[in-house]
């Protein structure tokens, strides 16, 4: 059985958004939410400043607290390391997104994608329809990754600053740039053990 | 009627492969159809400009289609009185009345001088057809766009030098990359996706990148340098930079100025070249035997590039020498001082790039042995709007050229000067000219002979210009002052926003107020369009058929190796009810006037089109139908449509060493002395004479000189530059109506934000967040405050272009801004007088404007 992760390479990240919008488009989340992000960060003063592009999602970590805390074992881990949530199970009591140190988690209030007219629903075929009061957040395209397809995300991204892949097989390309770039995770302090590296 | 819209594919779920418009780039892509429905858009893995990846733009195509706001009606203005926040008072009224009345309309106007229409659109894959209707219609004013606000002080510098209209650096070899002022390789600039894919791997493998550019953007976040000059000082760097390369590193290229330029050729003391008094051709000194004989005498060896040379009791230097010359003239201290960037690190950054091009060095790639020079300077817009905009680039250029960096392996390089079906020549002097292809009678080098001016956009007053669109608003607004002999009447208008891409709204307002009747084909009614008298409902890309192919070869696919591949934009869905491909109404109101026969017969001759697949006379030819004998003409006779079944891509061959590398194969040399400057700034000063007007002619100098702009002089009260630079999720005003493009823009810090530095905001006690006002002289505009490490400090920040008021754009109502709004109309202190191009540096004052904004 394969442990799931990515690789994200900080140096390769243009910020160009693309793999925010193709996760957007591949599970068609409703207004405002996204289940991955870029995040931007200034660091430094003038010249010498510099600006950073963070790739963030769930870290679909090892020792999940979303899991420990969720009161109907909606949210669970699977056997290949993705971290899930079951909407038909979930009641939407927001446990799981007060306890995620990384915020990779979203209430849904409203479940359209809907234009400004209010009416005009934009709807296309998706794996499952994000229901209305769940909690939401990146399910690592465990289906295309089940057909043997990337993560949207990562099929996208033309820099090829995100890489997926089994952390445990030392063949794969996740493992040997683990090793190679010496890989980070966020909050490791948090001890939720989080299966998105960092290197670059 | 000319339409095609029984051929598109059948099926309840289905994937099309067509073509993106997301940007000018087209990439490949595939298109997801359910029950009727575009449902999503993909990357195309068989597309060789995208390799399956597609950008954040492309990806939300698929939203445009379904927005409610969409116009799906013709409609009539009722209200007679044009103007910003004035009702039009829209009426719907049926197609067949719509065209009847342009018809009748455009009919009148042609008796009467057909130059009074003005065609205007931005839309690559449509210039071909529109310009064939301008023609066979009979006027010579196409086309409006904002293209001049970007490129018209650069194009020409490429295509003097590379023989090519764009320009990049080679990926592959490349090992010290400078984008000045450009994005190249971030999803910003041509070929996005590809050289975003190769300038990661590259700095990945450790090659370095150095940006210049005042905020710190996309691809300045990436250098490795990032060198913060003060907007508009691109020249001074430059001019600091070659100073630095010919008299303190003594590093250019011998071998490649003296057999590749016109460094050889003798000098006149009056700047114009000594010429053979038999042939007229420009001598040069050979030292091999100590004779002046012409540039390409066969038995020229040595030609001098440094010295004085006795030629017929005169004494003359090498164009090089003249140039060295002028160099040494520059400040460096003084220059660095203009650009605000240290001169240490001005002498560090030039000392490793011309390390880094290692002259002399050499590589073998299929039996070829070329010069490798592993580093390049690409630049763009930042460098190029700008007063001083042609001089600026070429001096840019110069420091590729004195490395010999240009169109060999691992330099700068030319998009595509040589191709299938055209090639640069060598002109006048023994100079590398474009092919007709790429320009036929816009070609800035030899150049044209200056007249009084027919054109609106002026383009007789810059004869060695490639356009000049930006400056229609100065030739509609004054036609008498230039001497135009009549006043435009009518435009036919579509994808371009006028009133938000060029300057000051109200000034604008008047303008278009000018031309009696405005036909505007839209999807969305925005700021422009609110001037129409009549609006005709237009499709989206994933609609239409385009002509073939939907991006010019030799302007937007990948230059150097690879293939030569061929995109086909196919319709997805058909155009909802009601509404019609622009490029379709163009040929049936060509019908309509009488023209057709004449537009296809201009097409046989512009279009690309085999002899046995010319169009008959009298005959009527759908646009699927061009696209078809096009496809067969460039691909070969066994074109069928089936091959857009599985592709919108076509490869047609593999790329031959000097298709790829073209400059040691060229017969032709470079200039890196502009002597043509001096005849045509003459020419120029004789009608600018004629017509009493005030003219600038410092930029015809055959060598590089540091020109200000104008928000470089002290201004009180107006105390800091707007700058503008584009974003990756953003193309012009495209994408802002567009439901995703707009969330993500939203959470990004920069993008909808006016941008200061710290200090600044400490002074003027302004915050993060909050509302502030942007005056300048000429304009204001209003928005949410970002104070940021990330701009220098004599600067506000704006991206993109954004800042709606239309009622009919709800998404990007008030989102953003549009730093055009700050520019003044086209006007003699704020142009390159060489190059119509615009100057976009613009002085201007910031401060609150009530509400804090903390969304
Ligand atoms: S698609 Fe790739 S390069 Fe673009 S923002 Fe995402 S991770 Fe970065
Ligand atoms: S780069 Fe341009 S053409 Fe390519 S996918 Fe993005 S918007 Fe479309």
């Amino acid at each position: 059985m394969p442990r799931y992760g990515m690789v994200i390479d900080l140096k390769k990240c243009i910020g160009c958004y693309s793999c925010v919008v193709a996760c957007k488009a591949e599970h068609n989340t409703p207004n405002g939410l996204f289940q991955t992000t870029v995040l931007e960060k200034e660091l430094g003063r003038f010249p010498n400043s510099i600006r950073v592009f963070m790739p963030v999602l769930c870290n679909h970590c090892e020792e999940a607290t979303c899991v420990d805390v969720c009161p109907t074992e909606a949210t669970y881990k699977r056997d290949d390391g993705v971290v899930m949530i079951d909407f038909d199970k979930c009641i939407g009591c927001g446990a799981c997104i007060e306890h995620c140190p990384y915020h990779a988690r979203d209430f849904v209030v409203d479940d359209r994608t809907v234009f400004p007219d209010g009416k005009t629903v934009f709807v296309k075929p998706v794996y499952q329809k994000i229901p209305k009061k769940v909690a939401l957040k990146c399910d690592f395209c465990f289906y295309r990754v089940e057909k043997g397809l990337l993560p949207a995300c990562v099929e996208v991204c033309p820099t090829a600053a995100r890489i997926f892949g089994d952390v445990e097989d030392t063949k794969s390309e996740v493992h040997e740039l683990m090793e190679k770039y010496s890989a980070w995770t966020m909050l490791p302090d948090e001890g939720t053990k989080p299966q998105v590296y960092y290197i670059g | 009627m000319i339409q095609d819209r029984q051929h598109i594919r059948r099926g309840k779920d289905v994937w099309v492969p067509t073509v993106c418009a997301g940007c000018y780039n087209c990439c490949g892509v595939r298109v997801h159809r359910v029950n009727g429905k575009v449902v999503e858009v993909v990357g195309d893995p068989k597309a060789s400009n995208s390799k399956g990846y597609i950008c954040a733009k492309g990806i939300c195509r698929a939203l445009d289609l379904h927005h409610p706001s969409r116009v799906v009606k013709p409609l009539k203005r009722t209200n007679p009185e044009k103007g910003i926040g004035v009702d039009p008072k829209w009426a719907e009224i049926s197609w067949e009345e719509a065209l009847d009345t342009i018809t009748e309309k455009l009919g009148k106007v042609r008796e009467e001088d057909p130059r009074k229409l003005i065609i205007s659109h931005f839309d690559i894959s449509a210039y071909k057809p529109t310009i064939a209707f301008a023609l066979a219609y009979g006027t010579v004013n196409f086309i409006w766009n904002r293209a001049d606000y970007c490129g018209s002080a650069s194009h020409p510098v490429w295509l003097i030098t590379n023989g090519a209209l764009n320009s990049e650096i080679d990926f592959e070899y490349c090992k010290y990359f400078i984008l000045w002022g450009t994005q190249l390789g971030h999803v910003v600039n041509t070929i996005p996706l590809v050289s975003g894919h190769a300038l990661a791997e590259r700095r990945r493998q450790g090659a370095k990148l150095v940006v210049v550019d005042p905020f710190c953007s996309n691809a300045a976040a990436k250098a490795d340098e990032w060198l913060p000059l003060k907007p508009g000082t691109d020249g001074a760097l430059a001019l600091a930079m070659l100073n630095i390369m010919v008299y303190e590193l003594g590093i250019y290229d011998v071998d490649f100025l003296k057999h590749q330029t016109n460094g050889p050729y003798l000098v006149q003391p009056d700047g114009h070249y000594l010429r053979d008094e038999e042939s007229g051709e420009p001598l040069v000194w050979d030292l091999s035997d100590g004779r002046a004989k012409p540039y390409d005498a066969d038995d020229l060896k040595d030609p001098a590039i440094e010295g004085n040379y006795e030629v017929a009791g005169g004494s003359y230097r090498p164009a090089f020498h003249v140039l060295k010359d002028h160099l040494g003239q520059i400040d460096v201290d003084e220059m660095s001082r203009i650009c605000t960037i240290p001169i240490e690190r001005i002498r560090s950054i030039t000392k490793e790039f011309c390390e880094a091009a290692r002259i002399g060095s050499t590589i073998e790639i299929e039996g070829h042995k070329l010069p490798l020079r592993p580093a390049g300077i690409d630049f763009k817009r930042g460098a190029a709007a700008h007063k001083g905009g042609f001089n600026t680039c070429f001096a840019i250029h110069l420091i590729n050229l004195l490395v010999g960096a240009i169109d060999v392996p691992g330099g700068q390089r030319g998009v595509n000067p040589q191709g299938p079906y055209w090639s640069a020549e060598t002109g006048p002097d023994g100079l590398l000219v474009p092919s007709d292809v790429i320009t036929k009678y816009n070609k800035p080098y030899p150049g044209r002979q200056a007249k009084i001016p027919e054109h609106l956009d002026l383009q007789e007053l810059f004869p060695a210009a490639l356009f000049t669109r930006g400056l229609y608003p100065w030739g509609i607004d004054n036609p008498e002052v230039f001497g135009i002999p009549y006043k435009p009447e009518v435009m036919l208008h579509s994808r371009s926003n006028l009133m938000l891409n060029s300057h000051n709204p109200h000034a604008m307002a008047e303008t278009l107020k000018k031309l009696k009747f405005q036909v505007s084909m839209v999807m969305f009614i925005d700021e422009t369009a609110e001037f129409a008298d009549i609006i005709l409902p237009d499709a989206h890309e994933f609609e239409r058929w385009d002509i073939f192919p939907a991006n010019d070869p030799y302007a937007f696919i990948a230059p150097g190796p690879g293939e030569w591949y061929w995109l086909m934009r196919q319709p997805v869905v058909e155009p909802p009810e009601g509404t019609r491909p622009f490029l379709e109404v163009y040929f049936e109101l060509a019908e309509r006037l009488g023209i057709l026969d004449e537009m296809y017969q201009i097409g046989n001759d512009s279009w690309v089109i085999d002899e046995q697949y010319r169009f008959e006379k009298g005959k009527e030819y759908t646009i699927r139908d061009i696209a078809e004998r096009q496809a067969k003409t460039i691909l070969g006779p066994d074109f069928s449509w089936d091959r857009l079944q599985e592709t919108s891509c076509m490869v047609s061959r593999k790329k031959t060493i000097e298709e790829a590398f073209p400059r040691m194969f060229f017969k032709s040399r470079v200039p890196i002395y502009l002597e043509y400057l001096l005849k045509h700034g003459k020419d120029v000063k004789a009608v600018t004479d004629e017509l009493g007007l005030e003219w600038d002619f410092t930029p015809y100098s055959p060598v590089p000189v540091w020109i200000p702009c104008e928000a470089h002089a002290d201004d009180e009260g107006y105390d800091l530059i707007v700058t503008n630079g584009k974003v990756p999720t953003h193309q012009f005003s495209v994408t802002t109506e567009n439901l995703w493009i707009d969330e993500i823009a939203v959470r990004n810090p920069y993008t909808y934000s006016v941008m200061i530095h710290t200090s600044v905001a400490e002074k003027k006690g302004l915050e993060t967040g909050d509302k502030v006002c942007v005056e300048s002289r000429y304009g204001k505009v209003t928005g949410r405050l970002m104070v940021t490490e990330l701009i220098h400090p004599e600067c506000i920040g704006t991206c993109g272009t954004f800042g709606h008021w239309a009622k009919g754009m709800p998404i990007s109502l008030n989102k953003g801004v549009s730093h055009n709004q700050l520019l003044p109309p086209p006007s003699l202190k704020r142009i390159d007088t060489l190059t119509g191009q615009i100057d976009t540096c613009i002085r201007a004052k910031i401060y609150k404007a009530g509400e804090r904004d903390d969304a």
